[in-house]
């Protein structure tokens, strides 16, 4: 398992294998405030990095969500649909977004780091 | 270069009990405290919500006849036969007919004078004032007061507690009442489709009373958040979004403020298009929608019949916290609303069903006197 990296959408992201798991970070949903809907993309869909992947709905606002890495949807968390709050309780857990097989390793240089980000948000 | 916000006399406060500020109308507000936006709603729904909505207008007019005479010429009410101690829910209209801003109308009598209390939306303070201030004289508007919103089913336990005197309160009436020696306002009414009570208070004294409602522990402190989505499933309008200066009573389906008097009358700005609204009808009208996915509706989504031809537009919309599903309000054309046909709304990329449903989403639990 990699370090976690960041990016300045305030998605995370954490790389196995190959595999990207994405989501939006801590500070991303406590800003967004009570999420009530998820629009998911399709598994096998071929995106490019800074897509736009899906939607994540608060009470309040529409935040569109974009893919950080180049690649192929392998898998979406399917939780979301009916419990979008797992993004409010455990956004860098039980409730990331999606996988994403990567095309480009290269990619993740383009990543922050947690402090990098941290700079960011702070 | 970002705009410079006003902030209301309790913001150090709402910052110490951790508030999430967002500006609204040229004011820094708290959009939601630490439990959130839906746990709020919900808490306003079953208990008792506190809500700061001091940057709303509010001016005081002394009641005379001709500032009543002044005063009916842009609002369609009957100003002269408002009792003392009553309100109502009226309007600015145009010379179109128009919108211009939607208020209530308050007489009270302070220090044995009698007074319309006015109160009307942050958006369109100076429009208002310099509308009114050029047709009465001696209007007071008030800048060192306070307005707390004290709504939902458990709130008379508290206003009677603090003030006896209000025990016998219906909706839409109001009381001036000695507190700390200050003339204190207290309004049975709300914005939430709740019972419950507005508070206009000088900011004096403020800090003890607000510390002393929230030792009442069925209140909890709410944001501007949960007064929006509130608002929306008692299907209240919003100035800006339900109404503009475009829109009538009619369309906006607020005819019920205007009393049959006036409109035989007249004698008001905008009476002929209303006149000829109440009679041939309206081409858009306002009404509640329902999506039956489990998307979100918001304003400026478009409203498309079957053939994907445009019929009507959003105007509020969000999560119903109370329903669990996605509620709006929108225009739509008269003709299509007495057909029985499928509706959609263009959510994104996609056409999604709707169901057009009456307002409101919520039943009005209203303390009101026999009629």
């Amino acid at each position: 398992m990699s370090e976690k990296k960041y990016t300045k959408d305030h998605e995370w992201v954490s790389i196995q294998d190959e595999v990207a798991t994405m989501g939006i970070t801590n500070h991303a949903q406590e800003s967004l405030g009570d999420i009530v809907f998820v629009e998911l993309p399709e598994i096998g869909k071929l995106v490019q990095a800074g897509d736009q992947v899906g939607v994540i709905e608060s009470v309040k606002a529409a935040s569109e969500i974009y893919s950080p890495v180049s690649g192929k949807i392998k898998e979406v968390n399917n939780e979301l649909i009916n419990t979008p709050q797992l993004i409010n309780t455990d956004p860098e857990n039980s409730g990331w977004y999606i996988k994403i097989n990567i095309k480009k390793t290269d990619e993740l240089n383009n990543l922050l780091s947690f402090n990098q980000y941290k700079k960011i948000i702070y | 270069m970002s705009e410079i916000l006003q902030t209301v006399y309790l913001n150090d406060f709402y910052n110490l009990q951790g508030a999430k500020l967002a500006p609204f109308s040229g004011y820094s507000m708290p959009l939601n405290f630490s439990k959130g936006i839906i746990k709020e709603h919900l808490h306003t729904r079953s208990s008792v919500g506190i809500f700061d909505v001091s940057h709303m207008g509010k001016m005081l007019i002394p009641c005379n006849n001709i500032n009543i005479n002044n005063l009916e010429i842009i609002i369609p009410q009957d100003l002269q036969k408002l009792e003392t101690y009553n309100s109502v829910y009226t309007f600015i209209l145009n010379n179109e007919g128009g919108i211009i801003d939607d208020l209530i109308i308050s007489k009270v009598k302070i220090d044995n004078y009698d007074y319309f209390f006015l109160v009307y939306n942050s958006s369109r303070k100076e429009i208002d004032q310099a509308i009114i201030s050029d047709l009465v004289s001696d209007t007071d508007i008030l800048l060192d007061s306070t307005i707390l919103a004290i709504q939902g089913p458990l709130s008379q336990n508290i206003i009677n507690d603090l003030f006896p005197e209000s025990s016998d309160m219906k909706f839409m009436q109001i009381k001036t009442i000695n507190y700390k020696n200050e003339n204190i306002l207290i309004s049975r009414s709300g914005y939430t489709g709740e019972d419950g009570f507005e508070i206009i208070i000088p900011n004096k004294v403020i800090i003890e009373f607000i510390k002393n409602v929230l030792s009442y522990e069925e209140t909890l402190l709410c944001g501007l958040g949960s007064r929006d989505s509130l608002r929306l499933e008692a299907g209240l309008c919003l100035y800006g979004n339900e109404l503009n200066e475009n829109i009538s009573p009619i369309q906006a389906n607020l005819g019920w403020a205007i009393p049959i008097s006036r409109i035989k009358q007249g004698g008001f700005k905008g009476h002929k298009r209303i006149l000829n609204e109440i009679n041939n009808g309206v081409s858009k009208k306002r009404v509640g929608i329902k999506l039956k996915s489990n998307s979100i509706l918001r304003s400026h989504m478009t409203l498309h019949d079957n053939n994907e031809y445009k019929i009507g537009e959003i105007t509020s919309g969000g999560f119903s916290p109370s329903l669990n599903i996605s509620i709006a309000m929108a225009y739509i054309d008269t003709n299509i609303i007495t057909k029985q046909i499928a509706i959609n709304c263009l959510i994104r990329n996609n056409m999604e069903e709707v169901e057009i449903t009456n307002l409101p989403f919520i039943q009005h639990n209203y303390k009101r006197g026999k009629q």
